[in-house]
Order: C-alpha cells, then sequence, then structure tokens
C-alpha cells in the first residue's frame, strides 16, 4: 500500500480522460463511447446497469437506454443539455450519491455529447449481457493487444549502436534532434555496473584491473563476471521478492507470528537467478510447482522439493487466520484477495482487485472476471475447510526422520510425565508445611478440603480456603512457596528435557499451497465482494479480455491428480502468446536497470497506468526475451552492454530543453542506492560481509529504545530488557536479504531508506530524501560502527600516512582518486579532526583516551559514507 | 534548486519513517492547522497539526505513570473502617497474584490522612506536596480495569485493550492530532535510570498505526535520544568539523553533477537534521532554568532529582509543542509487595515534590490550562497484607486512584468511591475505556471516529467498547452527555 501510486489517482484520472477526446472542438466529435461512457462507467454504472436490480429503472451503459432514462421519464433532451434530467442531476451533485462527484470537466463532457446530437461511434448492440460487455474502445487498449516484433528503426548515428535496443531508443532521441551522451568512464562503469548486477561496490583491484584492461571486450567480461557471481542471485532476487511480498511472518494482525520456513521461498528465487532458471519454468513452478507432482509429497527429491517450495509464491501475502479474534470468514477471504492481488500485479500488471467488488471501473475487468481468476487459486484455499498456515506446511522428512523424531517426542513425554510426579510429591510437601501454620483442630479439615474438588466444596469448606488462602498450592504456583527446592528441581529437569530435545531433527517444513485431491470447492460470485452475498458459480479462466486463445481451464483435470487449474494458467501465461507476461517482466527488468520502466507504473498496464514510452521497444523486448528461451542474464548482457546503459548520467542543456524527465534516455539517471544496497555495502567497505548464503532469517528484535536492530531477542517474559546479548556472530553481519523480514518490526537502519512493508506486497519502490536518513547517518549506532571497521581496514591497508589513508579511503569508498583539491582537503580534515580531539581530551580528564588521528580517520569514513558520492550511483 | 522545495520534504515524509524514533519531521507548512478531513480516508500520514473534530480544551498531556501500582489506600482513599478491622479476616472474594503469601487479614494503613486546600481533600502524610496543589486536581478513587497483572492493566490503561500489540494513547493522539512541535517529536517519553518498565518498549508502540507515530525515547544517559543525539566520538566540537567536511564533499559533488536535485535536497536535509539535534539538545538542556525553578522541582536535592529533571524537561518539551509526553517511574517501582512500610514513603519522597511541582509550574506558566496532566499506576493495592514477616499489599485492579489535572479537568473535585475497605470500586466506576473517551473528548476527538483502517476492519482506541465520558470531572462537559 505505502508504494502504491495511490496518491496519483486524481492525476491519472484526468489524463485518462484527456486520452479519449479527440476532434478539433470539443463536442463536436463527442461520442458516447469516446467521451461520455468512461465517466458514466466510473461514476454511475455500478447502480444504474451492472447490479441485478436496475435503480430507478435506469440503464446508463447504452447511449440508447440513457437517452430513453428510467422511472423519472427521458433522461436525455438531445441537443439541450440544460433540459436533460441527466444533467441536471449530476450538476446539482445530487448524482452520484456518496461524497465523489463528477468533475466540471467531466460535466462539460457529458453536456458536449448531449448539445453536439448524443451520438455513438457505431450502433450499438441490441441486447447487454449482465456486466461483460466492454467496448471497442476498451478493449483496443494498448497492453491487451499481442505482441508485434518490428524491424529496428534505422538511426543516423549507426556507428553509436552497441545493442539492438539501442536502435530503438537512438531513433527517438533523433527524432528529437538528440542523441546519447558520451559514454560513462571506466570507473563510473564499474561502479554502476557492480552495483546493479550484484548490489555491492566493487573492489580496488577489481576497478583496477578493468580500468586497465586493453582488451576490446574488457567490460563484457566484467559483466559475464558479475553475472556469473553468486551475489548476482542474492540482489535480483531481492527485487522478485519485493513484487511477491516476501516476509518471514503472517502480518496481519497484531501478532504476526512468525513463518519459519518461508525463507526456503527466498533461497529458491536466489538459486532461481543465479542458476539462470527459465522463467517460463519459474513462473510455472511458482504457480503451480504443486501440481507437477503427485501427492502425498513424502520422500521428495530435491527438485521435486523446489517445485514445491516454489509455491510459497503463492502463500507470501498476510495470513491472520491463525491469530486469536479475528473473523475467521473475513481474514480467509481475505488471504485469497491478496494472493490474487500478488498475481495480478507481478504477473499481469494489472489492478484486478479492483473489479472484486464490482466491475472494474476503468479497465475492462468484469466482476465475474474476478472470480474467474479467484476460481484458480480456490481449490487450494478452499475458504470453507480451510487449513491454518502451519497445516499447509509440507514436511521434507523422510520417513526415517521421522520415525526418530517420534520417537524422540514418545521420550518427551515420558519425561514430562516423571516431572509432573516429582513435582506433585513437592507440592503435597509444601501443602503440609503450610497446613502446619494452621491451628491444629483445623488441619483434618483442611486436609479433607484439599482433597475435595473445588466445585465439590462446601461452602464450609470454602470459607476455610479463604480464610487461609495460602493452602491453594498447585503444580504453578509452587515456585512461589519453596524456591529453593523448586530451583534446582526446575535447572536439572530442563536441561534433561533440552539433551532430549536436540536429538529431535531439526524441521524442514516447506511452505507451500497444495490441493487435497478430490476436494474442488466452487467459486461463486459474491455480490459487492461480500462472501455473506454469494451468487452464481464461476469457474477458472482467464480475464474475458486476455483471452483472445480462447483458453478454457476445465474444473478438475482428470489428467493430474489436482484440479490443474493453476497449472494450466501458468502454461498459458508462459505460452509465449500472452499479451502481458513478457511485456510484464521486462518492463520490470527495465525499471531495475534504469530505474525507470518503460511504462512507469510497473503493476499497472491498464487505462490508469502510464503508456510506454517507448512502445515498440517493448514489444521487441518482450518478444526477444521470450525467443530467447525466457533466459534473464542473456537478455540483461544485452541491456547493460548497450549504449544507452554505458552513457555518461551528466545533464546536457540540448537534452534538458526537451526532456528534462529523460524519458528517451539521452543519459543515464541518477540514482541513490537501495536501503538494502546501503547497508550491505557499508558492511562490505568495513571488510565485514559474511558471505554466506541461503537459510534461516538472521532475527530482529527490539533495541532498549523500541527500535529494531539485527539481534537475539532477550527480553523476559514482561516485555523488558535484560541487558543480556547474545552474539550472532558472523551473521549479524549477513547480506539484509537474509534478515528477518517481520511485517510488524521493520528493521531500523533499512526502513528510512523506503524498505518496503510487505501490506501484502511492494510494486514500486520510492526513493525518498528525509532528514531521518541523515539523522541516521550523522548519529546512528550503526554507522559508527561500520565507519570504525572501515578505518580499521584503510590503517591496515594503507598505514599511518594521512594522504595514503584519504587515497584509500577513495577508491574504497567512490571507487575512484581523489582529486589534488579533495586529497588535501581529505588531509586537511585529518589534521583538524585529530588536533580537535586531541585538545578536547587534554581539557576533559573524564574524556574516554582514544587514538585521536584514528578517531578522525573513522570520522573521515563516516562522512564519505554519508556523502552523495557514496549514496548516488550515477 | 528550482524543483527543490521545502515540501518535497514534506510529502516524502509520510514514508519511510521507520523504527527510527526520529518521525515528527513533519512540519507544518501554515500556522494554522489543517481542516477536520474524514478520518478513514487517509492514505499518507503525516505529523501535520489536525484540526480535532470539536474544540479542545486540552492540546498536549503529560502522563506520569506510576509503574508497579501505588497503593491508593495508603496515599489517597481513607479508610477508617480498614483501621477499625485491622488484623480481622476478610470475608469478601479476594484474587491474589502470590497464593503463598497470600492472607486474609486487613491491614489498615500505617499513614495518617489530612484534609488539604479548599476543597478538602484527604491525602496521606506520604504526599505533603500534592496535598499543596488539591485545589489543582482532579482525584478518581474509582478507577478499574480488572486484569490483575501488570502487562494486562498496564495494555488496557495504556493502548485501550488487555491484549498487546495495540496502538499506545501517544500513539493515537499524535495519529489524531499530528504535533504544534517544529522540530521536535510529537510523542516523548522518558524513561527511568531504575530500568524500563512492565512491558518495556511496547509501552511507547505504535502498534498497526504507521511507525511515525511511535514515542521517541529521551534516555536516562548519553546519547539522550538514539540517532538525534550524536555518538560519542562525535560530540560538539567534532561534528561541527564533520558536518562542515561533509557539506564541503557534497557540494564538491553536486558541482559536477550539475541540476540533480535530489542531491540538493540531501545537503539541505542534513541542515535540517542538524538543526532538529540542536532543538532537542536545547529542550533537555534543564540549566536554562532558574534557581527558583531547579528548586521547584527539587533538582537540588539528590533525592528528588531524577524525577524532577524528568518533570522538567516534560514541561519544556510542551512548551515548544509537543503533544505528549510520557514519564514512566522504573521498572515495578510501586509494586510493593513487601517491605511496603519503607518502600512506600522512599518512593514518594523521589516522586511527589516533582509531581506537585510540575503541576504548579504548569500553573504559573499558564500552561495548565491546555496541558491535560495524569498521575497513576496500572492498578492498586488489596486491603489485605501479603506477606506477614515483610508487610506488603498484593495487586488490585478492582478499585484505585489516579489524579488528572488541567485541560478541562475539574479543580479540587474528587470522583468515586471504593467499598469501606478500599478493594472494589463501587461508585461512579471509571475503567479504562470510560478513561479514554473521557480524555479524546478533552482532546476535541471522537472515540468513534477517530480510527484506523485495518485489514481486520475499523480500528479505534476503544475497540468497539462502550466507554462514556465521565462529565462529572470536567469543567466544560459535553452538553449532549448524560
Amino acid at each position: 500500500m505505502r508504494n502504491s501510486l495511490r496518491g496519483l489517482l486524481p492525476a491519472l484520472i484526468v489524463a485518462a480522460f484527456a486520452g479519449f477526446t479527440r476532434g478539433d472542438e470539443p463536442g463536436v466529435g463527442s461520442r458516447f463511447e469516446t467521451d461520455v461512457r468512461p465517466l458514466l462507467k466510473a461514476h454511475c454504472f455500478q447502480c444504474h446497469g451492472e447490479e441485478e436490480e436496475l435503480k430507478g429503472g435506469f440503464d446508463a451503459r447504452l447511449a440508447r437506454s440513457l437517452v430513453k432514462g428510467g422511472d423519472s421519464g427521458p433522461a436525455v433532451v438531445v441537443g439541450d443539455h440544460a433540459q436533460s434530467l441527466v444533467y441536471e442531476r449530476v450538476a446539482a451533485g445530487e448524482m452520484p450519491p456518496g461524497k465523489k462527484k463528477l468533475s466540471p470537466r467531466e460535466l462539460d463532457l457529458l453536456a458536449k455529447w448531449i448539445d453536439g446530437g448524443a451520438l455513438t461511434v457505431r450502433p450499438e448492440p441490441e441486447t447487454l449481457a449482465a456486466g461483460d460487455t466492454f467496448t471497442e474502445e476498451e478493449r483496443s487498449h494498448w497492453s491487451f493487444q499481442p505482441i508485434q516484433r518490428l524491424p529496428l528503426p534505422a538511426v543516423q548515428q549507426a556507428e553509436t549502436i552497441r545493442s539492438p535496443i539501442d536502435a530503438w531508443l537512438l531513433s527517438r532521441l533523433e527524432s528529437r534532434g538528440l542523441s546519447f551522451g558520451p559514454p560513462a568512464d571506466r570507473r563510473t562503469l564499474i561502479r554502476r555496473l557492480s552495483f546493479d548486477l550484484v548490489g555491492l561496490p566493487p573492489t580496488p583491484v577489481a576497478v583496477d584491473r578493468f580500468v586497465a584492461d586493453p582488451a576490446p571486450d574488457a567490460y563484457e567480461r566484467v559483466v559475464d563476471e558479475l553475472l556469473a557471481s553468486p551475489a548476482y542471485g542474492e540482489r535480483w532476487a531481492r527485487h522478485w521478492l519485493d513484487i511477491a511480498g516476501y516476509a518471514d511472518s503472517d502480518g496481519y494482525t497484531e501478532h504476526d507470528a512468525e513463518r519459519k520456513s518461508a525463507y526456503r521461498y527466498r533461497d529458491y528465487v536466489i538459486r532461481a537467478f543465479n542458476n539462470d532458471k527459465p522463467w517460463d519454468q519459474f513462473l510455472v513452478e511458482q504457480l503451480a510447482g504443486d501440481e507437477l507432482l503427485t501427492p502425498p509429497y513424502a520422500n521428495l527429491n530435491p527438485d521435486e522439493a523446489d517445485r514445491l517450495i516454489a509455491t510459497g509464491f503463492l502463500r507470501m501475502g498476510p495470513d491472520g487466520t491463525a491469530a486469536p479474534g479475528v473473523d475467521q470468514n473475513a481474514a480467509r477471504n481475505d488471504v485469497i484477495a491478496e494472493t490474487v492481488k500478488i498475481v495480478s500485479t507481478s504477473v499481469l500488471g494489472l489492478t484486478v482487485g479492483c473489479a472484486q467488488c464490482h466491475q472494474h471501473r476503468y479497465d475492462p475487468i468484469a466482476h465475474a472476471d474476478y472470480y474467474r481468476m479467484r476460481a484458480l487459486f480456490e481449490p487450494a484455499y478452499d475458504w470453507k475447510n480451510w487449513r491454518a498456515p502451519n497445516q499447509r506446511l509440507v514436511s521434507l522428512w523422510s520417513d526415517e526422520t521421522r520415525r526418530q523424531a517420534d520417537a524422540v517426542e514418545k521420550e518427551l513425554t515420558e519425561v514430562t510425565q516423571r516431572r509432573h510426579a516429582e513435582l506433585d510429591g513437592i507440592v503435597a510437601a509444601a501443602f503440609e508445611r503450610e497446613l502446619a501454620k494452621l491451628p491444629v483442630e483445623i488441619q483434618p479439615q483442611a486436609k479433607a478440603v484439599r482433597e475435595t474438588p473445588a466445585d465439590k466444596r462446601t461452602p464450609e469448606q470454602q470459607q476455610l480456603i479463604k480464610d487461609y488462602p495460602f493452602l491453594n498450592v498447585d503444580r504453578g504456583s509452587v515456585y512461589l512457596y519453596l524456591p529453593d527446592r523448586l530451583e534446582p528441581f526446575n535447572k536439572t529437569w530442563d536441561e534433561l528435557t533440552e539433551t532430549i530435545r536436540k536429538t529431535r531433527p531439526a524441521d524442514e517444513n516447506v511452505m507451500c499451497l497444495t490441493e487435497i485431491p478430490g476436494q474442488v470447492p466452487a467459486t461463486q460470485l459474491f455480490s459487492r465482494g461480500d462472501f455473506n452475498q454469494p451468487r452464481q458459480e464461476i469457474g477458472p479462466g482467464e480475464l474475458a479480455v486476455l483471452n483472445s486463445s480462447g483458453l478454457t481451464i476445465v474444473g478438475d483435470d482428470p489428467q493430474v491428480p489436482t484440479t490443474g487449474r493453476r497449472l494450466a494458467y501458468a502454461r498459458h501465461l508462459t505460452s509465449g502468446r500472452h499479451p502481458l507476461t513478457a511485456r510484464v517482466l521486462v518492463n520490470r527488468f527495465w525499471l531495475h536497470h534504469f530505474g525507470r520502466g518503460l511504462v512507469a507504473t510497473p503493476a499497472d498496464f491498464g487505462a490508469l497506468g502510464e503508456r510506454p514510452s517507448h512502445p515498440e521497444l517493448l514489444d521487441w523486448l518482450a518478444d526477444d526475451f521470450t525467443r530467447g528461451g525466457w533466459q534473464l542474464k542473456r537478455w540483461q548482457r544485452m541491456i547493460v552492454t548497450s549504449a544507452a546503459y554505458r552513457q555518461s548520467a551528466r545533464r546536457r542543456d540540448e537534452l534538458e530543453a526537451v526532456d528534462p524527465d529523460n524519458r528517451l534516455l539521452g543519459r543515464m539517471p541518477v540514482r541513490r542506492l537501495e536501503a538494502e544496497t546501503i547497508r550491505d555495502s557499508l558492511l562490505a567497505l568495513g571488510g565485514r560481509l559474511t558471505p554466506t548464503w541461503y537459510g534461516p532469517p538472521v532475527p530482529v528484535a527490539p533495541d532498549d529504545v523500541g527500535q529494531i536492530v539485527v539481534a537475539i531477542d532477550t527480553r523476559d517474559s514482561a516485555g523488558r530488557p535484560t541487558g543480556k546479548v547474545v552474539p550472532l556472530g558472523a551473521d549479524e553481519f549477513r547480506r539484509s536479504l537474509y534478515v528477518q523480514v517481520r511485517r510488524s518490526q521493520p528493521l531500523g537502519v533499512l526502513e528510512p531508506f523506503d524498505a518496503p512493508l510487505m501490506t501484502p506486497n511492494c510494486e514500486l519502490r520510492t526513493s525518498s530524501t528525509v532528514a531521518p536518513q541523515s539523522l541516521l547517518l550523522m548519529n546512528g549506532p550503526f554507522m559508527a560502527q561500520q565507519a570504525d571497521a572501515l578505518a580499521t581496514r584503510i590503517l591496515r591497508e594503507a598505514g599511518s600516512e594521512p594522504a595514503a589513508q584519504v587515497e584509500r579511503a577513495w577508491r574504497l569508498v567512490f571507487c575512484r582518486l581523489p582529486t589534488d583539491a579533495e586529497l588535501t582537503g581529505g588531509v586537511a580534515f585529518l589534521n583538524d579532526q585529530s588536533a580537535g580531539v586531541r585538545g578536547a581530551i587534554a581539557k576533559d580528564p573524564t574524556a574516554v583516551a582514544v587514538d585521536p588521528s584514528r578517531a578522525a580517520l573513522a570520522n573521515l569514513c563516516q562522512a564519505l559514507v554519508s556523502s552523495n558520492g557514496f549514496l548516488y550511483v550515477d | 534548486m528550482s524543483h527543490f522545495t521545502r515540501r518535497h520534504f514534506l510529502t516524502q515524509q509520510a514514508f519511510g519513517l521507520g523504527g527510527l524514533a526520529v518521525a515528527w519531521l513533519m512540519r507544518n507548512d501554515a500556522v494554522t492547522a489543517s481542516p477536520p478531513k474524514p478520518e478513514l480516508e487517509r492514505q499518507t500520514f503525516d505529523l501535520k497539526p489536525r484540526s480535532p473534530r470539536h474544540a479542545p480544551q486540552a492540546t498536549a498531556m503529560i502522563s506520569m505513570f506510576m509503574q508497579g501500582g501505588p497503593s491508593h489506600i495508603d496515599l489517597c482513599d481513607p479508610k477508617p473502617e480498614l483501621t477499625k478491622r485491622h488484623l480481622q479476616s476478610y470475608s469478601g472474594d479476594i484474587k491474589y497474584d502470590n497464593a503463598a503469601e497470600a492472607s486474609a487479614k486487613l491491614f489498615g494503613s500505617p499513614w495518617k490522612f489530612t484534609r488539604y486546600g479548599q476543597c478538602g481533600m484527604d491525602l496521606s502524610e506520604l504526599l505533603p506536596h500534592l496535598g499543596q496543589v488539591a485545589d489543582e486536581i482532579c482525584l478518581i478513587r474509582s478507577m478499574h480495569t480488572g486484569v490483575n497483572n501488570h502487562g494486562q492493566s498496564i495494555n488496557a490503561l495504556n493502548t485501550g485493550r488487555s491484549t498487546a500489540g495495540r496502538p499506545a494513547l501517544g500513539s493515537w493522539l499524535t495519529y489524531g492530532l499530528g504535533t504544534e512541535s517544529q522540530n521536535l517529536p510529537a510523542f516523548v517519553v522518558l524513561s527511568d535510570p531504575g530500568g524500563l518498565p512492565v512491558l518495556g518498549v511496547e509501552n511507547w508502540q505504535n502498534g498497526w498505526l504507521p511507525s511515525l507515530y511511535q514515542g521517541t525515547v529521551v534516555r536516562p544517559h548519553e546519547p539522550r535520544i538514539l540517532n538525534l543525539d550524536p555518538p560519542e566520538q562525535l560530540r560538539g566540537a567534532a561534528q561541527g568539523r564533520f558536518l562542515s567536511y561533509l557539506d564541503q564533499i557534497n557540494r564538491e559533488h553536486l558541482a559536477r553533477h550539475p541540476r540533480e536535485h535530489d542531491l540538493a535536497a540531501r545537503i539541505q536535509s542534513y541542515e535540517l537534521a542538524a538543526r532538529m539535534q540542536s532543538a532537542a539538545k536545547e529542550a533537555l538542556d534543564v540549566t536554562r532554568e532558574s534557581e527558583a525553578v531547579h528548586k521547584l522541582y527539587g533538582l537540588d536535592d539528590p533525592v528528588t532529582r531524577d524525577y524532577g529533571t524528568r518533570c522538567l524537561i516534560a514541561r519544556r518539551l510542551v512548551e515548544r509543542g509537543v503533544r505528549f509526553v510520557q514519564i514512566f517511574t522504573g521498572n515495578q517501582t510501586w509494586d510493593h509487595h513487601g517491605g511496603i512500610e519503607t518502600a512506600l514513603p522512599d518512593v514518594c519522597r523521589k516522586t511527589d515534590k516533582p509531581a506537585a511541582a510540575l503541576v504548579q509550574d504548569l500553573k504559573q506558566t499558564g500552561l495548565l490550562e491546555t496541558t491535560l496532566v495524569h498521575w497513576g499506576g496500572e492498578m492498586g493495592r488489596l486491603p489485605v497484607v501479603q506477606n506477614e514477616k515483610n508487610i506488603g499489599r498484593d495487586h488490585n485492579t478492582y478499585g484505585f486512584s489516579t489524579w488528572l489535572a488541567g485541560g478541562g479537568v475539574k479543580r479540587g473535585c474528587v470522583w468515586g468511591e471504593t467499598d469501606e475497605l478500599g478493594h472494589k470500586a463501587v461508585k461512579d466506576v471509571v475503567n479504562h475505556y470510560d478513561y479514554h473517551a473521557t480524555l479524546l473528548y478533552l482532546f476535541g476527538l471522537d472515540p468513534q471516529t477517530l480510527a484506523f483502517q485495518r485489514p481486520t476492519g475499523r480500528a479505534t482506541l476503544l475497540d468497539g467498547q462502550p466507554g462514556q465520558i465521565v462529565s462529572g470531572i470536567l469543567e466544560r462537559p459535553p452538553p449532549a452527555a448524560t
């Protein structure tokens, strides 16, 4: 939600309508389909056409019925808007009911159309089916059309072209009298490439080697090296995990329970990127990996396990169904709705969710379309026979491991029984001791009360217990009576239990989406999205407007043990003929390389989304991607070796005058590093980044003021800090990708730099510039630690001479040598700062003794990594 | 610089403010607050001052949270009947927290009560300073949460329900009203050198409200505000040189990247950050106060210095536009299961004078008119003895006392009663829902419309519970209220 484009909606609505108005004079060429229907659809159709009951007997969906009107008589007097009832009602603000009224511009459009003769583009259909009819105009929206591969355009400066994409970009630039900028220098290039492909800065050695490499393919070899690095998968998995909504917790309620095995999906995604798994396969596995296997899912080999793990994609949305106090029906249906949202925003690039309650206001997506899509997931989710998150886990244990675990469980049960038996003896002893405090004469009675169950006690017996409340000793409270006995008792038994528990094989669960064979619930359309108002049954299928191939998905495919619905859909999406899948994917990849998609709204390719800046290029890229076997690395190599990608980021006057927003890519953009890249790079610069891959997430916990840090939670049972620190060792310094994503506990060093909150997923990150970031960089304990680590490294590598230190710092942080002025400035700072620190120590005898020149070097390091030269990539 | 305006900061400010406790940055562009909006349509969140639905009587609040449960029957709810039946057996139903030391023996208060002020408020000899401001405060003797352990009862009073994970009162108020402060956090917590209270950092959590509304902690030790105070190695002039060097390299970088507005914006954001840092430092610097003020709060006495300093800081913060300040006493400071005869006077000596001074000081500076002051814990204590060998009192959430002052609350007023032994609230009972409904009313907020849309539905502080505004304690009660 946070990163959605919701705030832009009003502006986009205006833009969308502007697109429909044609002709020189408004009104003259005004037609129902192009000028009036869109606004009526947005404001009126729900009550006047779409729902079962026609409000006021008035159907606004056709010009014919609009003119005819309803119970209140004719709604339009052709040629005279002032006399037209429909205009009168909306102009007076009586319609539509509610807060959202027609804008003056919309009113004007309506008036012009009435005055212009209430014309249509073409004859209107005789009948309208319930809810499912869209106009030619809506169906002809660009992104629903087949992908076209056009021949590369001719360009004047053909010698600058390095990659096919350059031809498309350059031809557009040339059409505006522009061209590409000069190539960036090699230091800039390797830094750009390294952050882009692996999310880490290049080492000074790598920079020097590249700068000095005379080979003509020096750049290409750096590209290949980076693409082959395991860090590549970690970097690019992060992008996909954003849109998949990856989190290690359930979200939805404040309980936000941990998802202990979600990480397997994260690891699967990293491996997929590193192994360059073809995206058709990658998508099929994520949408229907379980349907490629045969239940029950036991004794799986690693490949089979991967297919199951892949469906974790469909389990990433928040799921509150195991949290106490939730409305189960609402929570269950929300899980399905969030899953539909994740799938549609990531793969279809459409805001299908709008059609959950009613016909989509702007795109030709019917109410029933939404439920067709929902029906794909219904057999697995089955909201009336729900499985809570834990019940959906599938164990990877072999039969043998399971037997071992059962044996351990049995032993633990026995130990608990023995423990309780001994504890009961202590409780009895405590009771005897307490009993002795009573007058001797009532002790027998008290004993009798003790032996009588609470609900069988006589009033006298109850009074006796009230008079001597300390007689109420039991297993739970005996520690208050005999603390000296309980302490060693608990210690002994806890240790024994722990010893046995350690012999239990570790859980190896997979968080996945599966169906129960034979269980095929019906999907019903929910009137107004309300599950309490189910209507007709709806079968699975593709959105009608996207289904030019006539795909039918059967309710239960006899060829596979499951229903096969998701598998059929996934194959349809990856057939190479789907108009959106490949466009949406390549646009997303492009976005990560160039900072902005060819379609700037990567999750909305519909009417409210932005139009592509380079439609032919988008299609060419999509086509190339699918024809090239859906393999990303090959495609990316083509992108990053292009002349466009290798340009300088410098703004040029001629470019600024024509294309200040750089839509035409006459230069590379200057971009701020993402949150994770900042943290990872700081760790790398200090030489502390732990290069281990995969596995359970590194935990997060609040510190003593409530800021979330990488740490093991050592708070006591009342939530108070214990001051205890359980060291995480090298795990503390793993890449941010491996740090637990607890939906309710965003990491304090990442969140200010726009790390997403997964509610349910993140379609597009923002890049903000706000003072909390500056405060964190200036004063945050994490920054001080990393600056100190970097200073240590520089001392080790460059020695104690200030000029050498400055030079080394520059090479590490900025990937280049300092200029003379920068060198002088840096050395001056070191000298001033160490003199200042020395003076301060001399003045204040209580000051902590530090080495002034080392302190100054750490300050220099912190300044460098807090500066724009580090935080931005050009 | 043409594309860069202050609004650029502001519009972005709604995003990305994290667990980082420096979330108050969203500043007011205009002097006047924005007009009331329907609460449920908010999609972006900020700390701009927002007009409440009704004219507010209180615009800021200082809550002195007495964690552990001060013994009302020994402090402000005298029970002659209890004294009369001292050491007799209690025959009513009673819930003990500690079964082993439980006893049915009634225990009269060992301390004398005196009538204070023109209103004649009965207070114990342990609170002589509070007595001096008795005519300013409203003492509620009928508080009730009915959940008998610390964590649950703190949650009830501080978040609306006994369950964990909901937004704190300060988060709700800043969500509803934003802040008037320019460079300071909207919601500040002053923690105690004796350790965090029960529930720790959850006491100032934003729950499921955006993290912008989390409380910012002023610690009892350096750095006082994390990320807002420089770390050890950058104190004082060292940071001055650091920032000036950083500015220099940023400007050189900008010169090589002309017209990159975001780079210029970041240079300015460092300047803004530095201003916030000095504003916070100034607000916490009590040496700027006169000697008379220091004396008033007891800063000249080692016993009262710590608590007095925090009360004085609270006043300085509210004076500078901070919306909500909560001062916590240390972990279980008031939880007198044993040794109450020495421990209770001890903690009273530390807190009585500063707490009373706060009321007096706010009164004399005119801030009391619009500043609601709260004093109270999550529970009171039982009239029966706990641990006959080392006298204490066990938990009691069925009847306890709290006082309020300022912000539209009646002066010199005593409200509600517990039974003759001080066990259960029996007259004009004020439960946590009523308490919150009343607070929101004083701030001009409506408990029904101050809401946040969650996946699980519309959420409010009262969580749909029927809280009643306690009109009897208000100077200007709502006209329709009964």
